[in-house]
């Protein structure tokens, strides 16, 4: 089946949040962004208490550092910006610390949570199956509606490699979608 | 229809709703022509579409710790904390230095504030609250009157290039014996020359300066003394000292 091509709903997040020119950080401001903030951490952790914490270092780090924060771009794209770091460091902390472990223990301690299996289970099954770096970004531009620009941005890489991941990422994930359609189809039929 | 015309930027633009109408009807007339591209678009927005209901779905309880208000305060509590800390850490520095002090060398003490009581002499007496001196340059030689008390020491330092000229001169007592302080002054301001013994242990001072809030105090030793000049601001800063093989005259 296939659908109209123009104005799905519902709608990416429209960069209203992206007009917020402000020169304080308020409290106001986070409160709006809070709930995208936490969304995304969940994201990443596929766990509720990790996401938490992600987003308290994140709002930490950003308190400290808004008067330091070059002036342009939007207050959004810029806490995205220091999560997704914040959480590329803290993977590569429990990394180290996984191998610490396996070192001494020799256990398996990367296995996934009971709730990152159940998160993985959900409707976006095929999703949590493609690379972290290809979810992220289908994320951030899909469904957080970040431009083009503050996503080559938080990625530091150029604009250009942007649009060919991001081609790479959906051409991904469609396959998978058709793949586990096809074994959808296939119970079915049996 | 292997060929690629259209770029990625065009494809994901149009499927995320970037390009504008112009771009757009150009792009719709392109995959008109090439329906297999316009199946993938289509399906691309279809997956897009899905992963925001999806994401619509998400809900995390509200979390009072992550209020802004909450993460404010415990940053507040946290920078307290660090002061407190630096506080003690500070306290123990001193202790210890002070413990260093009586172990090991007095002179360290002298090292990190060379020359302080001249500094403090400067306040008392370059001030109008001023004690009486006990010479006046109109009254007699301020020289010759300082050799009563440092017969081997350096001769005053001539700061006439900055308009100052000796005044007055007030003997003073340290642990090592006696010390002066002369005043010096130009149009409205004060300067002094201090001159003493050598803390414990003889420490002798390489030349050098240091600033004290407005005032510059700039010390050197020589002939068996130490000495300071102190002013405010940079009146002696370029003064000339005096040469430190010079003989008593």
């Amino acid at each position: 089946m296939i659908r109209p091509l123009r104005s799905p709903p519902p709608e990416p997040v429209s960069s209203e949040d992206d007009a917020i020119q402000t020169e304080e950080l308020s409290d106001a401001v986070l409160r709006v962004l809070l709930p995208r903030l936490r969304r995304f951490a969940l994201r990443l952790t596929c766990d509720p208490a990790s996401a938490d914490d992600l987003v308290q270092a994140t709002l930490e780090r950003a308190l400290t550092r808004w008067h330091s924060r070059r002036p342009q771009g939007s207050v959004r794209a810029w806490l995205f910006t220091i999560l997704y770091r914040q959480f590329l460091d803290s993977q590569r902390r429990s990394r180290r610390y996984a191998r610490l472990l396996e070192w001494f223990a020799g256990a398996d301690s990367a296995a996934p949570s009971a709730e990152r299996q159940a998160l993985a289970r959900s409707s976006l099954d095929t999703f949590e199956r493609l690379p972290e770096a290809q979810r992220t970004l289908l994320w951030l531009v899909s469904v957080e509606g970040l431009s083009y620009k503050a996503v080559a941005d938080l990625f530091d890489i150029p604009p250009g490699t942007v649009m060919s991941r991001l081609s790479r990422a959906r051409r991904a994930l469609r396959g998978l979608n058709e793949g586990q359609a096809g074994v959808a189809h296939l119970r079915i039929l049996k | 229809m292997n060929q690629r015309p259209i770029d990625d930027l065009a494809r994901n633009a149009f499927v995320d709703g970037q390009l504008d109408a112009a771009q757009r009807q150009a792009m719709e007339a392109y995959l008109q022509a090439h329906p297999e591209q316009a199946q993938e678009l289509a399906a691309w927005q279809r997956d897009a579409q899905q992963l925001r209901q999806a994401a619509g779905q998400d809900s995390l309880p509200p979390n009072p710790a992550l209020d802004p208000a909450a993460i404010r305060a415990r940053l507040r509590a946290r920078t307290r904390r660090r002061l407190a800390m630096a506080g003690s850490l500070a306290a123990a520095l001193a202790v210890g230095g002070v413990a260093g002090w009586g172990a090991h060398d007095s002179a360290l003490a002298y090292r990190v504030l060379p020359m302080q009581d001249a500094v403090q002499a400067y306040r008392l007496f370059a001030s109008d609250h001023a004690p009486q001196p006990d010479v006046r340059a109109d009254a007699g030689n301020l020289q010759s009157w300082l050799d009563d008390y440092f017969a081997h020491a350096q001769r005053l330092p001539d700061l006439s290039a900055s308009g100052f000229k000796p005044v007055a001169a007030r003997l003073l007592a340290t642990d090592q014996g006696p010390a002066a302080i002369v005043i010096y002054e130009n149009a409205g301001q004060r300067a002094s020359f201090y001159i003493r013994p050598p803390g414990p242990d003889k420490q002798m001072l390489a030349q050098g300066s240091r600033r004290d809030g407005r005032l510059l105090a700039r010390y050197w030793s020589g002939q068996g003394y130490n000495y300071a000049l102190v002013g405010a601001g940079d009146g002696i800063a370029d003064a000339p000292l005096p040469a430190p093989a010079q003989a008593p005259s």
